[in-house]
């Protein structure tokens, strides 16, 4: 019998980075090209098997940080790890997704997570420079450019942070 | 605030109530301490859990438990929760106990309605900023390119002026050159084109202004070309003086002599000016010898169109003032003393075939050409008779083929 693991994994970032997107893409596949934001918290479910493992992902796709209302961390709460987004043509996102991660340690403690810089698929409008993600790398994190239009880096990142949370 | 339900009476109680959760899913689970469901009621379905199991684990039947069972505080609440699909909720946690412990309540209160219109303000406000974010990038991205059109035209005009400048040099380059051009035209006019060259090489054109040196003389005319300038037609007499020319021409220039004039049929060349050489009457003999030869051959192919042409030349040496002589816009390069009359009596009194030079030209050429002593001849301009000899030939063939093989260099 396949022993059932369960795990809270959040999706943390500025508003309009493509938190809910990435999500949809992981757990249906599809992308839509309209925008709408999240408020308070959209709960998703995707199991993957983990060796002998299924584990099943309890998704906690939480509003946007932005000028107004800061992300409201008591989401975090139970979380095994998280998802932490920048969008890779608004250099500014990155800033937050970092300060984001700091705020979450302070809480809740070094959680493992991944950092996607989404929108790669926009290339023209790219912002984020090979150097500063290179730069990021070396400090041990597991980051990514990712795209929830084609799909890229998206499976690689919940597949290594299911494994990392349920070591 | 507890008294409140109290003081109110039954029917408003009732009434507030049913208002409050009116359009209202509500619902309730209650956890035991092994975190097993013990009670559920209200909406569920509405929440997608209508099949609950009593007993079993509350986390795996709600999977938007997991992580948040038994509270750590209490009571604990996690707004705006989407549920089910459309479906959103407060999520109440508190205890039995005050203090903690005793059975975890969990209640569901539908807020999908408020969610609804804060998601409409907030989607406004996300729709501005984006926009405003995208207009400060565009902005920025039009200030580079300016600052990268700016750069280029910068550029550009550094280009422009640097073109100017070459324009310039190019200018002054092509005035130097036509400049040049001109001297050499100049030079050729009385020069071999070599030598001319040679001289607007070294941009030396001293030599251009009036002095005194030995020269040897040459001149040379047709015998009986007056004669037949008077009897043929115009065109015979051109054709004839063309090919006259055309031969001698190139032989002054293989001996390097300067081509001081042509008049009609008569030709002046001398020899170690501008151009020094050491044996100058050594040249115009042989010159004079070659030119002598080259007519023989034209005069015999004239006289098989029945003209009869002959050929004389004479050579002197002696000292000549030389230089540019005329007046500007036509000047000429020559030479003007005793020893260019001299030699042009001697042309003019020589027959055909002879070449007439004066003694110091026939000591100088003893060595190399055959003369023929023709005593004293007297020279109209010189007060007393003047020693003439006349070259008969060079007494080595070898003196022959140095000057062929020169010619042909």
């Amino acid at each position: 019998m396949t022993a059932t693991v369960q795990k809270k994994i959040c999706m943390v970032g500025g508003f309009s980075v493509g938190k809910t997107s990435l999500v949809k893409r992981y757990v249906e596949s599809v992308f839509s090209e309209t925008y709408l934001t999240t408020v308070g918290v959209k709960i998703d479910k995707k199991t993957v098997t983990m060796g002998d493992k299924a584990v099943h992902l309890i998704l906690w796709d939480l509003a946007g940080e932005d000028d107004m209302s800061s992300l409201r961390l008591s989401y975090m709460r139970g979380s095994a790890g998280y998802v932490l987004v920048a969008d890779g043509t608004r250099p500014a996102t990155l800033e937050t997704a970092l300060a984001l991660r700091k705020r979450v340690e302070a809480d809740y403690g070094p959680l493992p997570f991944a950092l996607l810089i989404n929108k790669n698929d926009l290339s023209d409008q790219w912002a984020v420079s090979d150097d500063d993600i290179e730069g990021l790398r070396r400090d041990g994190w597991w980051v990514r450019s990712s795209s929830a239009r084609t799909g890229e880096g998206v499976e690689d990142a919940f597949t290594d942070l299911a494994s990392r949370v349920v070591r | 605030m507890e008294d409140l339900p109290a003081q109110i009476p039954a029917p408003l109680a009732a009434r507030l109530q049913a208002l409050t959760f009116a359009d209202r899913a509500v619902a309730w689970l209650r956890i035991d301490d092994s975190l097993a469901l013990v009670d559920v009621g209200g909406n569920l379905e509405a929440y997608g859990l209508g099949a609950l199991r009593l007993g079993a684990p509350a986390v795996e039947q709600v999977p938007l438990l997991e992580g948040l069972l038994p509270p750590v505080e209490q009571p604990y609440l996690v707004p705006s929760v989407e549920v089910a699909k459309g479906r959103v909720a407060d999520l109440h946690f508190w205890q039995d106990e005050p203090d903690g412990g005793g059975a975890t309540w969990v209640a569901l209160v539908e807020v999908t309605t408020e969610r609804d219109m804060a998601r409409r303000l907030q989607q406004k406000a996300y729709d501005m900023t984006l926009l405003q974010e995208r207009e400060a990038a565009l902005n920025r991205q039009l200030e580079t390119a300016n600052a990268a059109l700016l750069a280029t035209q910068r550029e550009l005009e550094a280009s422009r002026d640097e073109l100017a400048r070459w324009n310039r040099t190019l200018e002054e380059r092509v005035a130097a050159q036509v400049a040049e051009l001109e001297r050499v035209n100049r030079l050729k006019r009385f020069l071999a084109p070599s030598i001319a060259e040679l001289l607007v090489s070294s941009g030396d054109d001293s030599i251009l202004r009036r002095h005194r040196r030995d020269i040897a003389v040459l001149f040379c005319d047709l015998r009986g070309f007056t004669a037949f300038s008077e009897s043929a037609e115009p065109e015979e007499v051109s054709e004839l003086l063309h090919d006259y020319h055309a031969t001698l021409v190139p032989l002054v220039q293989s001996f390097e002599g300067t081509l001081d004039r042509f008049v009609g049929d008569g030709l002046m060349v001398f020899f170690n000016d501008p151009m020094p050489c050491p044996d100058p009457a050594e040249r115009a003999v042989r010159l004079a010898v070659a030119m002598r030869e080259a007519v023989a051959a034209l005069a015999a192919a004239w006289r098989k169109r029945g003209h009869q042409v002959g050929f004389g030349i004479g050579v002197a040496q002696g000292f000549a003032t030389l230089g540019q002589i005329g007046f500007e816009g036509r000047f000429d390069y020559s030479a003007i003393g005793t020893v260019v009359n001299t030699a042009a009596r001697l042309c003019d009194a020589a027959a055909d075939g002879q070449i007439l030079v004066t003694s110091r030209v026939a000591i100088a050429v003893g060595d190399l050409a055959e003369l023929a002593d023709m005593g004293a001849l007297a020279i109209k301009g010189l007060s007393r008779p003047l020693a003439v000899s006349n070259v008969l030939a060079l007494k080595s063939a070898e003196h022959q083929v140095v000057w062929l093989n020169r010619q042909t260099r």
